[in-house]
């Protein structure tokens, strides 16, 4: 299975508040099938420009980060129920390929395809 | 004369096809037989050709002995024509020829045939080495093959282990709550600030 990070900003909330919106969401990853790696929390901070979002304006916002495997057909189903949380501000899926080892640079001159070997 | 033969023809005609509807009349000239004569044949007096009994005799004899002569000689030389013609065809010299011919054309087909040969021990050897060389290329790239093969799974299981190791460390329904506190208490900043000389301070000023 692939593996993404989420990461989402959420309205600046008390903490029981928080946690709670936070299980919401692991909870709905886990319906869907994904299993959750771990999570972190970069902080509570100000955001670095005003977010209006669901009818009110924001100027701080939790960062948190959610690193989970899943199949990727989830994915939008996911997405439109964050977009629908009302606690949060700006949902973000994107591909983990830290898995997959670098490709080998070859320099400037191109690998001819049609040479064998 | 001529009227002569041309009667005689018209005779012969007839003899010949007495039913035949249309006679052919093989007379030379336009003039019928009532036409009257030409102009400038008005004086025109018929002379008999020249005959002399004696001279005719002594003509015809010699006649008869030049036919004679060379009758003998056509004779002689279309006996020498047959003569060499048959020799060419089957005479000795024939056969002799006929003989060489084949031994030249039997060498002949030896040479061949041992050029031949000659030629496919040459071409089979480079084929054989041809198909050695690929048969040893192509073993070699089977190994090549399979060795990375070995490689690869072997990095793939190792990578498979090392996921099993990380499973323990997942969040799963049970350690959810742990797990969100824990994040929650420990808040974490990937900032860092680094400077030309190269080192790197992960202290920041934080929001």
């Amino acid at each position: 299975m692939p593996r993404y990070d989420m990461f989402l900003v959420l309205k600046s909330m008390q903490r029981p508040e928080t946690a709670a919106t936070l299980r919401r969401i692991v909870e709905n990853l886990f319906e869907h099938g994904a299993m959750v790696r771990s999570m972190e929390n970069l902080g509570e901070r100000r955001l670095p420009y005003a977010i209006s979002k669901h009818g009110s304006r924001h100027k701080h916002g939790g960062y948190f980060a959610i690193d989970f495997y899943s199949s990727p057909t989830i994915l939008k189903n996911v997405l439109d129920n964050l977009e629908r949380d009302i606690d949060v501000l700006r949902p973000t899926i994107v591909k983990n390929n830290t898995e997959r080892p670098p490709k080998q640079c070859h320099g400037v001159h191109e690998k001819d395809p049609w040479k064998i070997n | 004369m001529l009227r002569a033969l041309s009667k005689s023809h018209a005779a012969a005609v007839r003899i010949l096809a007495p039913r035949a509807a249309v006679l052919v009349e093989t007379v030379r000239g336009r003039k019928s037989r009532f036409d009257p004569k030409a102009k400038s044949k008005a004086d025109r007096i018929k002379v008999p050709s020249y005959s002399n009994a004696k001279d005719m005799f002594r003509l015809n004899v010699r006649f008869s002995e030049y036919q004679l002569l060379v009758r003998a000689i056509r004779f002689m030389f279309t006996e020498k024509r047959k003569k060499r013609k048959y020799e060419e065809e089957k005479g000795t010299l024939a056969e002799e020829r006929v003989r060489k011919e084949k031994e030249e054309h039997r060498a002949l087909m030896a040479w061949n045939d041992a050029e031949n040969l000659k030629q496919r021990i040459i071409r089979e050897e480079r084929l054989k080495k041809i198909t050695e060389a690929k048969e040893l290329k192509l073993r070699e790239e089977v190994l090549l093959h399979q060795k990375e093969q070995e490689i690869y799974i072997k990095e793939k299981e190792m990578l498979i282990l090392q996921l099993q190791e990380e499973v323990k460390n997942f969040i799963t329904q049970q350690n959810l709550d742990e797990r969100i506190e824990e994040a929650l208490n420990n808040p974490k900043s990937y900032n860092y600030a680094i400077d030309k000389t190269g080192q790197i301070t992960k202290r920041t000023a934080f929001q």
